[in-house]
C-alpha cells in the first residue's frame, strides 16, 4: 500500500490499520480493517488515532535514535532537542507529515493511509484459507467505518463475492439511508451501545444517543447483531443504565450482548499524538461488577459474555 | 511402593529435576554463581573403567569383536540399581545423579573440563583414575584415529577446526532400531536368525567370509549379554522381594523379576513387558554400546497392542498403564550426557534429544490413532519432564480429538507435542528415493530429525552449517579481513555486483565451498568409526545387517534419507538478500561499498542504516517480496547440497533442525545485512521469521513459511510463541483451527513456546519461584531457571503471538 499523505483519490479510503488473526471482532480467525475518522468522541477511546479523517503522526519517543533527520526536514520548526530527546511542539506541527517520511527508525509514523478496495481486498485475502477452517472473515471497524460507507460498501460487497464472511463494527452514528445500502452486504453487525440517558451519552461522546438506538433497532431487524457495551467504570457501569441496555437489547432482539471492559492500555497513546488523556483517574472494572452486568442481561433471556 | 496416589506422582514429579537439567547457556559466556551442571550430579567412571578393562584384555582382536566384548564386559559387570518406586527398571550409569561421556570418542574436551571447571564433578580420588584411563586412551579414540588419518593433509585439519562457519559434530549418528521385531521375536529370535546365516556362510564360504563371521558372533555376543544384564536385574528385584517387609512391594518385585527374565530375550505378551523390552534395548543401543541422540520408536503404534490386549483380558487398568507409561518417561528423562562445551551450546546441556512419536499414518496409509495417543499425551499432564519430546504426526485423517488434546498439553507450556505433517514430509521422503510404505512409516527420532522405524539410517548429522556466515564470505570474497587469508571460496569484488543475483551466486558458492570441505572431512571419519567402532548390538536390531552379514556402519539404507548438514539461519540470509535488494540495488540507498564497511564495524556510527536495513521487508509477514528470496535461498542451498555424497554414495540434505546452534553459532557470525548485531542470535529455527521481526501475527508467519517449498528443499524447524490463554477455553476451537490450517498449508513442522512474558520476567527475577518452569528453546525444552540469561532473554524477546 503506497501513501500519499493528503492526496485522495474518489476511490479511495482512509485506513489505519489491517489487523489479521482477530479472534475478538466476531466469529473464527478475522481480519479486522479499521478505517480513520470518527463522528464520536469518546473520552474512554482506546484507539485515539482512529478519531481525526485524516493522516497524522504519531510519535514513538523510545525508538528515537536521535538521527536528526526529522528536525531538519520539518518546514515549521516544530521538533527540537532536548536533554529528554526529540520533542515535537504539537501547537506547531501542521501535520504535513515530512518528519514521519524521513525517519528511519519509525519513531515517528504516518497513521492513516488512503488506499483502494482492491488494495485491502488483497491484504484480506491472504487469510482465507484460516476463514474457511474457523468460520471467520472480515470485520470493517473504525473509528466510525459509516462515515466511509461507499468505500466499504464495495469492500463489503466485494468480499462477500469471494465468499468471505462480513462484518461491521459500528456505533450506528449515521444516517439510515448510507447504514441501509452499507447492510446489504453485511452478515453481521456488532452494535456499540454506551449509555441509555442521552444526556450522559452526550458527556461521553460528544453525541446524543436517540439516532443511534433508533438506527439499533432497524438493524437488528434486518441483521444477525450483537450488541456490543463498553463498560466504562463510574459513567455506564451504574444499575440503572445497564437494566435499560438489558431491556433494549432483548426488545430489539440482539443475537448476544458483549460486555467490553473498559482497559488503561489506549491511555499511552495519546501523548504520542499530542493530545492529553482525560480518562486517567479511571481503573479497569472489577471481576465483580462485570460479573453483575453479565447477569443482569442474561436475566432478560440474552445470551451474555464478557470479552475484551 | 503401591498403586500410585497423587502424592506418589509428585513425588516421580520430584524425581525428574535434579537428573536431567543443566545449566544451558550461549556460547562460553559464564556466568557467576552457576554451575555447568545442577548441584548433585557427578560423573560416573564405571562404563569408562570397564570398557577401558576390556579393550586391554581384547588388544590385538578385530575392533567387532573388541566392541562385542567391550559391551559384555560393561553389562555384566555394572551396578544394578532398582529404586523402591521402580515397577521399569534399567540404569545405564552407577547412580541416579550420574553422567557420562563416551571416552572412546573423545577425551581431550571432557578432561580438560573435569580439571577445570568441572571440576566438582569427579573428587579427586576419580580424577587420578581418570587420568591413567586417559592415558591408555591417548592415540586411540575416534578423535585421535581422525587426526592421525587427516595428517599430512592441511586442508581436512583446518576445516575441521570449528571456525565459525561449520560445526563438525562427533557423536550424532542415529537411526531407530526395528522396535517391532524386537517385540515380537525377542533378542533370541534374533540370536537364531544370526545363527542361520552363519551356517548358511560356513556352507557358501562368501569372499568376506571372515568379515561376516566376526560380524555374526559378535552380534550374538552382544545380544546374550543383553538378555544376561536383564536377568540381572531379575535377580536383583529377586534379592529385594526376598528383604522387603511391605506384600504388595515384595509382588511388584517378583513381577519385575518374571519380566526381566522373559523380556527382551522372548517374544512380548503383556504391555509391561513392552515397555520394559523397550527401555532395555533403548538404553543399551544408544547410551552403553555407543552413546547417542535421539529415540523414535512410534510409541503408540508399538505399545497398544499389548494395551489393548491387557485391557481385554483384565490384566490391567488404564490408571496402571498410565503409571508405566509414566515410568518409562522417566526412564528417558535421566538419560543425559556430557558435552564438550561446545556442544553444549548446540544440544542445550546433556539433552539426548528423544523424541516419541505418536499418530500418524501407518504403511498402508491408514491413521494410527489410538488409546495409547491418547494415553501418554494423558501422561504428560500428570507429569511434566523435558525428555522425552513427543511428535505427534498430523494427516487428513488426524481426529480432532486428538488435536484437542495435543492442544491440552501444549497449553501447559512443556513445550511438545511439536507437530509434523504428513502432508509435506512424506512426499518429501518420496522424492528422496524413500519406497512408500517406508515413507509412512517415517518417525522423528529426535528434534526433527527424520528416521524410519528399523531401517539403516545412521544420519550423521555431519555438521552446523552457518548460512549467514556464507554470506558474510561472499561478501568478502572469502578472505578473512582479520589475517587476510583466502580462508573461503574466491569470489568476485562485491562492489562489482549489479543485481541481487549476483550475490545470491557468491553467496552459494561460498556454501558449495564450504559443503565440499565438509563432505571430505565427514567421509574420511565415517570410514574411522566404520572400522574401529562397528556396532553389533544396533546392528542386530537393524533390518538387512544380519542378512547381509554386515555392520550397519559400511553400508546404508538407499533411500537416501543420511547425511545431513543443518542448516543453521536461513532466514537471517533471505532477510539480509531482501534488505540487500531493497536498498542497495532497488532504491539505491547504500551503495554495496559503503553497506559492507558499516557492518565491518558492526554498525557503529550508523545506526539509521541499521534502522533501514532493519524496515526492509522480513520473514514472516506474508510479504512476497521477502518470502519468495526466502524460498530461494532454501531451495537453491539444497540444490549445492544435494550434489555432494557421502561414502555409501547417498547424496547429502540439509536438514532443519537447528537446535540451539542458532544461539551457539551465530556468536561466531559478525553483523549482516538483515541489521543483525554482530553475535546477535540467529531466528530460532529453520523456518522461524527473526524474533520481532513478525509484526503481522500468526497468520502471517504461516502463510510466509507456506511458500517455502518443502518439497524443493528439506524438513523444518518452526518456533511459535503463544500466550497461555490462547489456547483454553473459546479459543482452543480457534487454535485448532489455526493447527488445520498449518497443517492444510502443507508446513512441515510447528512447535508451541506457551508462557507469557511476565511470568518469564518474574522467573529471570525470582528463579527461586519458577523451579519448574518449563520452556521450548529450539528442539528441545529446558527448565527457563537453568538457561544463562543470554538465553533467557532471547526467549523472552521471541515475538509472543496472542490476542489481537
Ligand atoms: S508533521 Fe509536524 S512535526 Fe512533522 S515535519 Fe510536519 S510539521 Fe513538522
Ligand atoms: S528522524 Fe526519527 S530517529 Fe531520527 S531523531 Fe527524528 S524521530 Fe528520532
Amino acid at each position: 500500500m503506497s501513501a500519499r499523505g493528503f492526496e485522495r483519490l474518489n476511490d479511495e479510503g482512509l485506513v489505519f490499520n489491517i489487523q489479521k488473526f482477530s479472534i475478538h471482532d466476531g466469529p473464527g480467525i478475522r481480519t479486522t480493517v479499521f478505517m480513520k475518522g470518527c463522528s464520536l468522541q469518546c473520552k474512554w477511546c482506546s484507539n485515539p488515532e482512529s478519531i481525526k479523517p485524516y493522516p497524522e503522526i504519531m510519535a514513538f519517543d523510545i525508538r528515537c535514535i536521535g538521527c536528526g533527520k526529522c528536525m531538519q526536514t520539518c518546514p515549521v520548526g516544530a521538533i527540537s532537542f532536548s536533554e529528554k530527546g526529540r520533542e515535537i511542539d504539537w501547537a506547531k506541527c501542521t501535520l504535513c507529515l515530512e518528519c514521519a517520511w524521513v525517519c528511519p527508525a519509525k519513531a515517528i509514523e504516518c497513521i492513516g493511509t488512503y488506499v483502494t478496495v482492491d488494495d485491502v481486498l488483497k491484504k484480506v485475502e491472504e487469510d482465507s484459507i484460516f476463514y474457511q477452517n474457523s468460520g471467520g472473515g472480515m470485520t470493517v471497524s473504525g473509528g466510525e467505518a459509516l462515515l466511509q460507507w461507499e468505500f466499504i460498501r464495495e469492500l463489503f460487497k466485494r468480499c462477500r463475492d469471494r465468499g468471505i464472511h462480513t462484518a461491521l463494527d459500528t456505533t450506528g452514528n449515521a444516517p439510515w439511508r448510507k447504514i441501509e445500502k452499507v447492510l446489504e452486504h453485511v452478515d453481521l453487525v456488532l452494535y456499540d451501545c454506551k449509555h441509555m440517558d442521552t444526556r450522559k451519552h452526550r458527556e461521553g461522546t460528544g453525541v446524543g444517543n436517540e439516532l443511534i438506538l433508533k438506527n439499533a433497532e432497524k438493524v437488528a431487524l434486518r441483521v444477525r447483531t450483537w450488541l456490543r457495551i463498553p463498560l466504562i467504570p463510574d459513567y455506564n457501569d451504574s444499575e440503572w443504565n445497564i437494566r435499560e441496555l438489558a431491556e433494549f437489547a432483548s426488545r430489539i432482539n440482539v443475537e448476544k450482548v458483549s460486555i467490553l471492559p473498559y482497559n488503561e492500555l489506549g491511555g499511552s497513546k495519546y501523548p504520542k499524538l499530542g493530545q492529553a488523556y482525560r480518562m486517567e483517574e479511571t481503573a479497569a472494572p472489577d471481576v465483580e461488577s462485570l460479573q453483575k452486568a453479565k447477569e443482569t442481561i442474561e436475566s432478560r433471556g440474552l445470551k451474555a459474555e464478557i470479552g475484551r | 511402593m503401591k498403586t500410585p496416589t497423587a502424592t506418589e506422582v509428585k513425588d516421580l514429579n520430584e524425581r525428574i529435576h535434579l537428573k536431567s537439567v543443566r545449566n544451558v547457556r550461549r556460547g562460553q559466556e559464564v556466568e557467576e554463581g552457576i554451575d555447568i551442571y545442577r548441584p548433585g550430579v557427578k560423573v560416573c567412571l564405571e562404563r569408562t573403567r570397564l570398557l577401558t578393562e576390556s579393550y586391554k584384555m581384547t588388544e590385538g582382536q578385530s575392533p567387532m569383536m573388541r566392541q562385542a566384548r567391550a559391551l559384555e564386559r560393561i553389562l555384566l559387570n555394572m551396578s544394578l540399581y532398582i529404586r523402591d518406586w521402580e515397577q521399569i527398571v534399567g540404569n545405564y550409569a552407577s547412580n541416579p545423579d550420574a553422567v557420562f561421556w563416551p571416552i572412546e570418542q573423545n577425551w581431550k574436551s571432557v578432561h580438560r573440563l573435569l580439571h577445570g571447571e568441572g571440576k566438582s564433578l569427579l573428587d579427586d580420588e576419580g580424577r587420578a583414575e581418570l587420568d591413567e584411563i586417559v592415558e591408555y586412551w591417548d592415540g586411540k579414540t575416534v578423535s585421535d584415529r581422525r587426526k592421525k588419518a587427516f595428517a599430512g593433509c592441511p586442508d581436512l585439519e583446518k576445516y575441521w577446526k570449528y571456525e565459525g562457519t561449520m560445526l563438525w559434530s562427533q557423536w550424532s549418528d542415529q537411526g531407530v532400531p526395528n522396535y517391532e521385531k524386537v517385540i515380537s521375536i525377542g533378542l533370541n529370535g534374533i540370536i537364531r536368525e544370526a545363527e542361520g546365516k552363519l551356517q548358511e556362510i560356513r556352507r557358501t564360504i562368501p569372499s568376506d567370509y571372515n568379515c561376516q563371521k566376526e560380524f555374526l558372533e559378535a552380534v550374538t555376543i552382544s545380544l546374550k549379554a543383553t538378555i544376561e544384564w536383564a536377568r540381572r536385574y531379575a535377580e536383583k528385584a529377586r534379592e529385594l522381594a526376598k528383604s522387603d517387609k511391605d506384600q504388595e512391594r515384595k509382588k511388584q518385585l517378583e513381577e519385575i523379576a518374571e519380566i526381566c527374565e522373559w523380556v527382551p530375550a522372548n517374544p512380548v505378551r503383556t504391555l509391561h513387558e513392552a515397555l520394559q523390552s523397550f527401555i532395555f534395548t533403548h538404553i543399551v543401543r544408544d547410551q552403553i554400546e555407543f552413546i547417542t541422540l535421539g529415540c523414535g520408536i512410534r510409541f503408540d503404534m508399538v505399545m497398544n497392542p499389548f494395551y489393548k490386549k491387557d485391557l481385554k483380558e483384565g490384566r490391567i487398568t488404564r490408571e496402571k498403564a498410565l503409571e508405566l507409561v509414566k515410568q518409562t518417561r522417566l526412564h528417558l528423562e535421566e538419560l543425559g550426557q556430557m558435552y564438550s562445551p561446545t556442544l553444549t551450546q548446540v544440544y542445550g546441556g546433556v539433552q539426548v534429544l528423544q523424541s516419541l512419536v505418536i499418530g500418524g499414518v501407518d504403511s498402508e496409509g491408514r491413521d494410527i490413532t489410538n488409546e495409547m495417543s491418547y494415553l501418554i499425551l494423558d501422561s504428560v499432564l500428570e507429569m511434566k519432564t523435558l525428555q522425552p519430546s513427543i511428535a505427534l504426526r498430523v494427516h487428513d485423517g488426524t481426529p480432532k480429538d486428538l488435536f484437542v488434546k495435543a492442544i491440552d498439553v501444549i497449553r501447559t507450556g512443556v513445550g511438545y507435542p511439536s507437530l509434523q505433517n504428513d502432508k509435506a514430509l512424506i512426499p518429501l521422503l518420496l522424492k528422496w528415493g524413500c519406497p512408500l510404505e517406508d515413507a509412512r512409516n517415517y518417525t522423528i527420532s529426535g528434534c526433527v530429525y527424520l528416521d524410519i522405524q528399523g531401517k539403516n539410517i545412521l544420519r550423521r548429522n555431519s555438521t552446523y552449517f552457518s548460512l549467514p556466515r556464507c554470506l558474510w564470505w561472499a561478501l568478502r570474497q572469502g578472505i578473512d579481513p582479520k589475517t587476510g587469508e583466502q580462508y573461503g571460496a574466491p569470489t568476485p569484488d562485491p562492489t562489482t555486483f549489479t543485481s541481487i543475483e549476483d550475490v545470491m551466486d557468491a553467496y552459494l558458492e561460498q556454501v558449495r565451498f564450504f559443503m565440499e570441505k565438509q563432505v571430505q572431512v565427514e567421509n574420511v571419519t565415517r570410514s574411522v568409526y566404520a572400522e574401529y567402532y562397528p556396532r553389533p548390538f544396533a546392528s542386530a536390531l537393524t533390518d538387512g545387517c544380519i542378512e547381509r552379514g554386515q555392520d550397519l556402519r559400511s553400508w546404508a539404507y538407499s533411500g537416501r534419507v543420511e547425511s545431513f548438514a543443518i542448516a543453521v539461519g536461513p532466514t537471517n540470509v533471505a532477510d539480509s538478500l531482501a534488505a540487500v535488494k531493497k536498498f542497495v540495488f532497488d532504491e539505491k540507498k547504500s551503495p554495496m561499498a559503503e553497506l559492507i564497511k558499516i557492518i565491518d564495524r558492526n554498525w557503529e556510527g550508523r545506526e539509521d542504516l541499521r534502522q533501514m536495513m532493519l524496515s526492509a521487508p522480513k520473514f514472516g509477514n506474508d510479504d512476497d517480496y521477502v518470502d519468495m528470496i526466502a524460498n530461494e535461498v532454501h531451495c537453491r542451498t539444497e540444490q549445492v547440497i544435494e550434489k555432494f555424497s557421502d561414502f555409501c554414495g547417498s547424496g547429502f540434505h540439509l536438514d532443519g533442525s537447528a537446535v540451539s546452534a542458532t544461539y551457539g553459532l551465530s556468536l561466531d557470525t559478525p553483523a549482516t545485512p538483515d541489521g543483525r548485531k554482530d553475535g546477535e542470535a540467529f531466528a530460532d529455527g529453520s523456518l522461524s521469521p527473526m524474533p520481532a521481526a513478525d509484526v503481522s501475527g500468526p497468520t502471517a508467519v504461516l502463510k510466509s513459511c507456506s511458500k517455502v517449498d518443502t518439497l524443493q528443499s528439506y524438513n523444518y524447524l518452526l518456533n511459535q510463541k503463544f500466550l497461555p490463554g490462547f489456547l483454553e477455553g473459546e479459543n482452543k476451537e480457534i487454535f485448532y483451527n489455526y493447527l488445520k490450517s498449518w497443517a492444510d498449508l502443507g508446513i512441515s513442522h510447528i512447535q508451541f513456546n506457551v508462557v507469557d512474558k511476565e511470568t518469564l520476567l518474574d522467573a529471570q527475577n525470582h528463579p527461586e519461584k519458577h523451579g519448574g518452569l518449563v520452556v521450548r528453546v529450539a528442539g528441545y525444552s529446558a527448565y527457563f531457571v537453568d538457561l544463562s540469561r543470554g538465553l533467557q532473554d532471547h526467549i523472552i524477546a521471541r515475538t509472543e503471538q496472542g490476542f489481537a
